[in-house]
């Protein structure tokens, strides 16, 4: 079963999203934490594409989801025409940030670290102009 | 999202309701740390926060931040299992003082 959704890349889209993916979740039988991971995960890589993907062409542009729902697994791809952005570039630096005292640490983004947290396997590619994540989860 | 402030003996007491993600993160830090002025003393009531993203983490650190600036005192109440999880994994967990109840909040602040 694959589930689909393509929303332009704003703020406002959040809320749609998160009916989407609370929707997949459902369908595959998540529970109630192994969804609100599921959730800001999918939250944080969508914000960033929102902030950052689109900047070369005012800010305009879309976000698909492609859901597919195994026997085993729950597979969410989100993709974007934006500038290349590979999130696994920035997990080092926010595994570093974790064990700073946070009177030190500077204002700056966990958003990635959070995806990794919420999700059984992340993985990224760039392929023919598109950035593409995909997340998995297991159903068990 | 909808924010509240309440000021009852000297105590300033925010009451956020609703999720907290990028959209509307902005705004909550906007409103709150205004209040964090010196030796001020504050309770932000999360009762009503479901949920909270990366952006709601930002705004606790310029929160934090501006209370320890100033010597005001900060405590937070009501944070839900799953928010309590994203403080923890990130290591923000330990540098709030949490508390189950505004009451019991009122009473050690």
């Amino acid at each position: 079963m694959i589930e689909k959704l393509t929303v332009s890349a704003t703020i406002n889209s959040l809320k749609i999203i998160t009916e989407y993916i609370v929707k997949v979740a459902n369908l595959g039988g998540l529970d109630k934490k192994a969804t609100y991971k599921l959730r800001l995960a999918t939250d944080e890589l969508a914000t960033n594409i929102i902030n950052y993907a689109y900047t070369e062409n005012n800010g305009v542009g879309d976000i698909l989801f492609e859901s597919e729902i195994s026997d085993e697994v729950i597979m969410i791809k989100i993709k974007d025409l934006g500038i290349p952005f590979d999130p696994t570039t920035k997990l080092e630096t926010e595994l570093k940030t974790i064990n700073i005292p946070i009177e030190e640490r500077k204002i700056g983004g966990l958003g990635i670290f959070l995806v990794f947290d919420g999700v059984d396997q992340f993985f990224y590619e760039r392929i023919d102009n598109e950035n593409i994540s995909t997340l998995i989860i297991y159903r068990k | 999202m909808e924010l509240k402030i309440n000021t009852t003996d000297k105590i300033q007491i925010v009451t956020i309701e609703g999720d907290i993600d990028s959209s509307v993160a902005s705004v909550v830090t906007d409103k709150i740390v205004p209040l964090a002025t010196a030796k001020a003393k504050i309770i932000i009531d999360m009762t009503e926060v479901a949920y909270m993203s990366s952006a709601g983490l930002r705004t606790l650190l310029s929160i934090h931040r501006q209370a320890t600036n100033n010597e005001a005192q900060l405590i937070l109440v009501g944070i839900s299992e799953d928010i309590k999880d994203t403080m923890s994994v990130t290591g923000f967990l330990n540098f709030f003082t949490i508390s189950e109840s505004l009451e019991s909040a009122k009473g050690i602040i």
